[in-house]
């Protein structure tokens, strides 16, 4: 999956470390086997393996020490879930339900501040755990430490639903192609779409994919105009 | 209908909307091919940012849960989010009405099973790209590698193009068709826009709760109707308002525990 990628990226590092043709291709053979992780935090495993490369051409690896090939094996599933649950899990939908809550106030800007809010923390972590990766020489235990991702992506989760809580209450301030429109005051159509958003739940939890809802949704909405409820 | 003009039009979304989905997955990952920001940019450069802004964002809500996790190959949101920006700002040049913007976000989920099935083959044969490399005898392995790692780039890039040339013309003559049609469809519609950002709050809210009537989905609720309502803030001040109290919900949760 992303062996070629992985590979590409340690190319540099071991033209430089292994000046001999034959192991310089024996050690790029080896980093062309099966790789999948979440592509944030292959920069960790990144750095880690560049770090025990070099060790290794340096004569400084002990016999006992792990392999890079061993480490990529050993870490891609763990931080692979850890990763896909930090980054798409809860920061993504963080950054994406405070841009949504904006666009839906009008705020045009929303788009920007979603890149700025997202690549702040990516960038930097992307960077940072580079670099931890190589400096710890794999140690995923320090990393989890570090970085406690389980407990950010707690927090996150919690904010990206008070935020679509919030996106709810402010249903009467909608730009104009999505506002209600209705002769009612503003909190009697916020506890509606508050209910009615409940009991959307309520129906996702039977299952249900986006684009069978999405239909099911057009189909409702041309049944109540051809009733002429609309 | 697809006179000179909307010729050059298609093959210029195809092919920045081509370089805007290397981002997905091939390049950077720095989230300009997320919906919420590539349909605005699409529409900007089309002459309509708003129905980007518009389709972007409820694209945005719908797929923003829809992960990459393992081997599953997620729907191609970007392919999705610009193809109905496009579509929209070609139907309607002078700003789309809310009806074609509801019929171009209906759209957008049918283009979904062919960008899929495009993904699928495009990452099965990149797979297979390591392998051929491998396969390099001699001193030319590392040579091989850099090709096969830009031929991969350039097949995500070619899956993207050929898709938008595929989807943009056949969207347009759907949408062609839709303008056509009873007002009671293009009232459907209008409906079905208004009522799509509950939906999307709704599949948001069921991937990262446990219970429907969420504790945090309330704070927000109350803070933001407080703050909205009775104090009248501009919508970025209650939308910091909400983030702050989903913090101190969260630190009152572990203070109790």
């Amino acid at each position: 999956m992303q062996s070629l990628g992985f590979s590409y990226a340690l190319l540099p590092v071991l033209q430089k470390l292994y000046p001999d043709r034959a192991e310089f291709e024996a050690r790029l053979r080896l980093h062309m086997e099966y790789f999948n992780t979440q592509p944030y935090l292959a920069s960790f495993i990144l750095g880690a393996v560049a770090r025990l490369e070099e060790d290794r051409a340096a004569g400084r690896a002990s016999a006992s020490a792990i392999d890079a090939v061993g480490l990529k094996s050993a870490l891609m599933a763990p931080l692979g879930a850890l990763g896909d649950s930090f980054f798409w899990g809860a920061l993504k939908p963080l950054a994406a339900v405070i841009a949504v809550a904006l666009v839906m106030a009008g705020v045009w800007w929303a788009p920007i501040l979603f890149l700025v809010l997202y690549n702040l923390w990516h960038v930097g972590l992307r960077m940072s755990v580079l670099f931890w990766g190589y400096h710890s020489s794999g140690d995923a235990m320090a990393l989890m430490e570090r970085y406690s991702f389980t407990r950010m992506a707690r927090l996150f989760k919690a904010i990206s639903l008070s935020v679509l809580g919030g996106v709810l209450a402010g249903i009467s301030g909608w730009r104009p192609e999505f506002g209600p429109n209705l002769p009612l005051p503003g909190p009697v159509v916020a506890l509606a779409a508050l209910t009615g958003t409940m009991l959307l739940v309520s129906v996702l939890r039977r299952g249900g994919s986006p684009i069978k809802l999405m239909l099911g949704l057009a189909l409702f909405c041309l049944a109540l105009a051809y009733a002429g409820v609309v | 209908m697809f006179d000179l003009h909307m010729v050059l039009a298609i093959t210029g979304v195809a092919l920045v909307g081509g370089l805007i989905g290397l981002d997905r997955t091939a390049a950077g990952q720095f989230m300009i091919s997320q919906p919420i920001v590539a349909a605005p940019f699409a529409g900007w450069l089309l002459g309509d940012a708003t129905a980007g802004l518009v389709i972007g964002a409820m694209l945005e809500l719908i797929w923003v849960l829809d992960m990459p996790v393992g081997s599953f190959v997620p729907a191609d949101a970007t392919v999705s989010a610009v193809t109905a920006t496009a579509v929209a700002a070609l139907t309607c040049p002078g700003g789309a009405p809310r009806s074609v913007l509801g019929f171009c976000l209906l759209l957008s989920a049918g283009t979904v099973p062919f960008t899929m099935m495009a993904e699928t083959s495009v990452r099965n044969w990149n797979s297979r790209l390591v392998d051929a490399a491998h396969a390099v005898a001699g001193a030319d392995v590392a040579r091989s590698l850099s090709r096969a790692h830009l031929t991969g780039l350039f097949a995500f890039f070619l899956k993207s193009v050929v898709l938008y040339v595929l989807l943009l013309p056949a969207g347009l003559a759907a949408a062609a068709l839709f303008m056509r049609s009873p007002s009671i469809v293009q009232v459907a519609m209008e409906l079905f826009l208004k009522l799509l950002p509950l939906l999307g709050v709704a599949l948001v809210v069921r991937r990262l709760s446990i219970s429907s009537l969420d504790p945090f989905v309330l704070t927000g609720f109350i803070t933001a109707g407080l703050a909205t309502l009775v104090l009248h803030f501009h919508a970025a001040l209650v939308t910091l308002l909400t983030v702050v109290s989903g913090w101190l919900g969260v630190r009152y949760r572990e203070h109790r525990r």
